[in-house]
């Protein structure tokens, strides 16, 4: 009996152009030939082969999508499967591109002044400075509106106090994106600040014993009467919206993300299944798994094709944030319901980290929470339907 | 250096082939970059990066082929030639020599680098057969380049039986490459969004003032009959019993059924 693929059953390449392949190719590529061999590792022993970020750098995918400085100004389908090739390999390795790309060097793209814009981002697309984005605190996760960093205005710049927590790529970061209320209690203050490693007043302590994402660098941002530069506020930027824009921009990009993380722990469920053999026949051969893998591929299959009508409708300018939540919401939720079901598809090897869905799994209880937890976007949605706010 | 690179479109042969009466069945199929072809690319690239110049790359075949010559450009290739004609269906070995003859004698190349062999047949003498035809010095599977050679000139190795053979070879000519030569880059995306400006040129076979019965099925040497798939494996053999016992009765078959030792 012919079998058909995952890429055949979705034809997802029939929607897309010569250089939407070749870019996902090149990604797929790297990640099976340079990334895939040592990720389990990096996990067990919570390090990333941060080696290899300039030249995700030199492949063009931090900040892929903006225009100039370096950057490769490509399209949002093109970004989404690079990202989702990405996160095929680690979940970590995808969310330190899209803070880079699409958090810090958004942030400095859109709302950053000239000087800063030559300034930081060519570095930052070549990877040759890593950059973090400080919106989350301690107490004010879902409620960002309530932050307590407050910037005081003095003379040649700004005075930042406060405490921002699960900032990814923090211990890292050359470049420190920080959102801040400046002289005074309301949202149309909180304003952005560009901070560099090496500020005194300014530290940034990792986050240790996660359990998820421990292939990537998570941290705190301290911030203790630190003197941040006049010209170091990002001039675009006021109230609550300019955060907010940039988590829409990366939340299209976990979507596709999540999808890779599925794609994987579908691929490890499907050669386990068809090789394992229990009662005399592979284990594929039961109907219980069967069942299994065939909502696999439909869930994937259908958000695939979910985030590519959504990011040709950003293209062309016409995506609503509403559509973004139910695309991030749907895909990061059926993805980690898949890496639940392949791990107990692999029966006892599930739990090993020889085999990904585990690392996956537990990856995707971080991407669940984050960059809008999966209930706040179902408010958003139920929101944008109701016209009634449950928040 | 200017250098030709000739690139083949093949069928990906990492997914399923399936045969159905002697012939292949397309549907479904996935064509890639010959794999040879990335490092005769990369070869030309790394020349070109040394030394100045300017790679061109050229395809032979229907639409779909466009896709490994933007796969070329997007690696660095400067422009791409696509010949694409019907009557280019079918060609053997000699006929896609005969038109990239024609290509040749059409620019002005120093160098022309082939893979050693395309990914789809495995038959490796396109290369040879273009050597002839433009009457060029010819070295196959090059595992070693020098980028320092003096102008007109270039050195190249090759594996012999056991040793390596070094050999100078005054340009113009054309190499094959072994996958060996070189690790090929990844097109970046930089890379892939300035290919979309690169001249490419899509000509015919009178483009070349070649006639359609001089390639293709109809100037082809050698005649296809029909395609196989592989036949299945047969189950393995199981011994039981003590180590000594398996073990003679394992070394009994090698010499006996398997004659590993003769």
């Amino acid at each position: 009996m012919d079998t058909i693929s995952l890429d055949s059953l979705t034809a997802l390449d029939t929607l897309l152009s010569d250089e939407e392949k070749l870019a996902r190719d090149s990604a797929r590529r790297f990640i099976r030939e340079e990334f895939l061999p040592d990720i389990a590792g990096h996990f067990e022993n919570a390090t990333f082969p941060t080696e290899i970020i300039p030249r995700l750098g030199a492949l063009g995918w931090l900040g892929a999508s903006l225009e100039g400085y370096g950057c490769a100004g490509v399209g949002s389908v093109t970004y989404g499967l690079v990202l989702q090739e990405l996160e095929y390999g680690d979940s970590g390795l995808r969310s330190l591109v899209s803070v880079q790309g699409s958090l810090a060097m958004y942030a400095i793209h859109r709302f950053g002044s000239p000087e800063q814009k030559e300034r930081w981002l060519p570095p930052m697309a070549a990877g040759k400075a890593v950059g973090c984005f400080g919106l989350t605190e301690p107490d004010f996760g879902s409620d960002p509106g309530g932050m307590r960093t407050t910037a005081k205005s003095t003379s040649g710049g700004f005075i930042l106090n406060g405490n921002k927590t699960w900032i990814t790529n923090a211990p890292i970061a050359d470049v420190l994106v920080v959102w801040a209320k400046l002289d005074g209690p309301g949202q149309e203050h909180i304003r952005g600040f560009i901070l560099e490693r090496g500020m005194e007043g300014l530290g940034t302590p990792p986050i240790k014993n996660k359990m998820s994402m421990r292939a990537s660098h998570t941290g705190e941002i301290n911030l203790t009467d630190c003197f941040v530069p006049a010209e170091n506020i990002l001039p675009g930027s006021g109230g609550l919206g300019s955060p907010l824009a940039c988590l829409n921009q990366a939340r299209m990009g976990i979507a596709w993300g999540a999808m890779g993380a599925a794609r994987a722990c579908f691929d490890a469920a499907l050669e386990y299944s068809t090789s394992r053999m229990q009662f005399g026949m592979p284990i594929a051969g039961k109907q219980l798994i069967q069942k299994q893998l065939a909502d696999m591929a439909i869930e994937i299959t259908k958000a695939s094709l979910t985030n590519l009508h959504f990011s040709r409708l950003k293209d062309k300018g016409r995506l609503s944030p509403i559509q973004v939540s139910m695309a991030k919401k749907n895909s990061v939720a059926q993805a980690l319901t898949i890496a639940r079901t392949a791990r107990s598809i692999l029966g006892a090897n599930g739990i090993s980290l020889e085999y990904a869905p585990v690392r996956h799994m537990l990856n995707l209880e971080s991407v669940y929470t984050y960059e809008g937890t999966n209930e706040i976007h179902e408010l958003i949605i139920g929101r944008g339907l109701t016209g009634v706010s449950a928040f | 250096m200017n250098i030709l690179v000739p690139v083949k479109s093949v069928v990906d042969v990492e997914l399923n082939i399936r045969v159905k009466d002697s012939h292949i069945v397309e549907d479904g199929l996935n064509y890639i970059l010959s794999k040879w072809d990335e490092n005769a690319l990369e070869a030309a690239l790394q020349l070109k990066e040394a030394g100045g110049g300017e790679v061109t790359a050229v395809t032979v075949g229907p639409a779909r082929s466009g896709e490994a010559l933007r796969k070329a450009m997007a690696m660095g290739a400067d422009k791409g030639i696509h010949i694409n004609d019907p009557a280019t269906e079918g060609s053997d070995s000699w006929g896609y020599a005969r038109v990239l003859e024609a290509v040749a004698r059409k620019g002005s190349y120093d160098l022309i680098i082939t893979g050693r062999q395309s990914q789809d047949t495995d038959m490796g003498s396109t290369g040879a057969f273009l050597a002839a035809l433009l009457d060029l010095p010819l070295v196959v599977n090059v595992i070693h380049m020098e980028r320092q050679s003096e102008a007109g000139r270039l050195e190249v190795h090759r594996k012999g039986d056991g040793d390596t053979e070094v050999i100078e070879l005054a340009l113009p000519a054309l190499i094959t490459a072994n996958d060996s030569l070189n690790e090929p880059r990844l097109a970046s995306l930089k890379g892939i969004m300035a290919a979309k400006k690169k001249p490419l040129e899509t000509l015919t076979l009178a483009d070349l003032s070649l006639d359609a019965s001089q390639v293709g099925a109809q100037g082809a040497a050698i005649e296809i009959m029909g395609f196989e798939a592989p036949p299945g494996r047969a189950a393995g053999k199981k011994f039981e019993g003590e180590p000594e016992e398996v073990t003679a009765q394992v070394v009994g078959l090698l010499a006996s059924e398997a004659k590993i030792f003769t």
